[in-house]
């Protein structure tokens, strides 16, 4: 969290995380693509020929004056492919939220285990602990026939009992309750501080 | 010094108050001056724009920050890889008509100088070195507290609920 009180500004960064293909870059797609001009930034995507996201994808959202105050938020994804893992670690820099976009396709549940574990070291090397940490899930690709149950996404992931959310990013069901309730948690977690 | 304080669930929180964001933008005003760079901007390793001087207002700096903070990274994963220990501290791309020269500001934070072709890379060097000693002193400024409880109370989370559930209708 950045404080600029000269402008009055709160900054928040937010991390959607996730293993490759969940859906990350669509979220975000979504979100800039619903949201009003005056609010949003330029959504920057660094991808490969393969249009898969080799560095990060970045987008900054506003929601205009609160009590005079102006919240700012940085959305950024980061690549799930196992192969880029530093890029992932440099992404989580001054991270405030973070968004696990899970793939509720059985064949990905490894995958999805796999990137969590990632998450967490990652988050170790900076001092943060999962446990405590503000983070959501989303389960993507709710449509997609054959996903798995809801109680079984949540007893292999969900060991922390956060808020979790069914999505269907294509579609945008889920990508505002996932980003807002984030942003709550972000929000909560500074206030239990003070 | 600006106030960096490590939240219990291990976040960082920063805090800049209005004298350390003068001093700063006050730094980037004279460098602009002498160098004649196109733009000059501070911000912090984690892509976060502090303040900005020069013509930007047909650039987009807010991405050009969070860009330039992953070029440091990417740079310093290249360090450990080629054997260095230390940090890259200075990034330069040169190009046909602008060219431009990042270096770090402490750990935390970096500045971006964008200039001509024309402008030697001496000056920009000699003048860039002076203003992250300036900066480095006005960060180290004994700062007064600045109370976050004041700006994130809890009618500021419920206000910022409404004003989401707006913005994503």
């Amino acid at each position: 969290m950045f404080i600029n009180w000269a402008l009055q500004e709160i900054n928040l960064k937010i991390v959607y995380y996730g293993p490759g293909m969940s859906g990350k870059t669509t979220n975000l797609e979504y979100i800039h693509s619903k949201l009003d001009p005056s609010l949003k930034g330029d959504l920057v995507s660094l991808k490969t020929k393969e249009d898969r996201t080799i560095f990060f994808d970045f987008m900054q959202i506003e929601v205009g004056r609160i009590k005079g105050k102006k919240p700012k938020f940085n959305l950024y994804t980061v690549p799930g492919q196992v192969y880029y893992a530093s890029s992932r670690k440099v992404i989580l820099n001054g991270v405030d939220g973070i968004v696990f976009v899970a793939d509720s396709q059985p064949h990905r549940m490894e995958a999805n285990i796999e990137t969590l574990l990632d998450l967490e070291k990652n988050l170790k090397v900076d001092g943060q602990e999962l446990e405590n940490f503000p983070w959501v899930i989303q389960y993507n690709k709710r449509d997609l026939p054959g996903s798995e149950s809801i109680d079984e996404l949540n007893k292999r992931l969900n060991f922390f009992d956060v808020p979790y959310f069914e999505g269907v990013a294509v579609r945008g069901d889920g990508v505002f309750n996932t980003l807002k309730s984030v942003i709550n948690l972000v929000v909560q977690k500074v206030q239990a501080q003070l | 010094m600006v106030q960096t304080k490590k939240l219990k669930d291990g976040s960082r929180q920063v805090v800049l108050n209005g004298r350390q964001y003068d001093a700063i933008t006050k730094v980037l005003s004279e460098l602009a001056v002498k160098t004649k760079a196109s733009a000059i901007l501070f911000a912090d390793m984690s892509g976060q724009l502090i303040s900005q001087r020069g013509k930007t207002d047909d650039m987009n700096t807010t991405v050009l920050s969070a860009l330039a903070a992953s070029d440091f990274a990417a740079t310093s994963e290249m360090a450990k890889l080629v054997g260095e220990e230390a940090k890259f501290k200075l990034l330069f791309h040169e190009g046909e008509k602008r060219n431009v020269y990042l270096s770090n500001v402490g750990d935390e934070f970096f500045l971006v100088v964008v200039f001509d072709v024309s402008v030697t890379l001496g000056l920009i060097r000699i003048y860039t070195k002076k203003a992250i000693e300036d900066l480095n002193k006005s960060l180290e400024e004994e700062s007064e507290k600045s109370d976050v409880g004041d700006m994130l109370d809890s009618d500021f989370s419920t206000l910022l609920g409404d004003a989401l559930d707006d913005s994503f209708k």
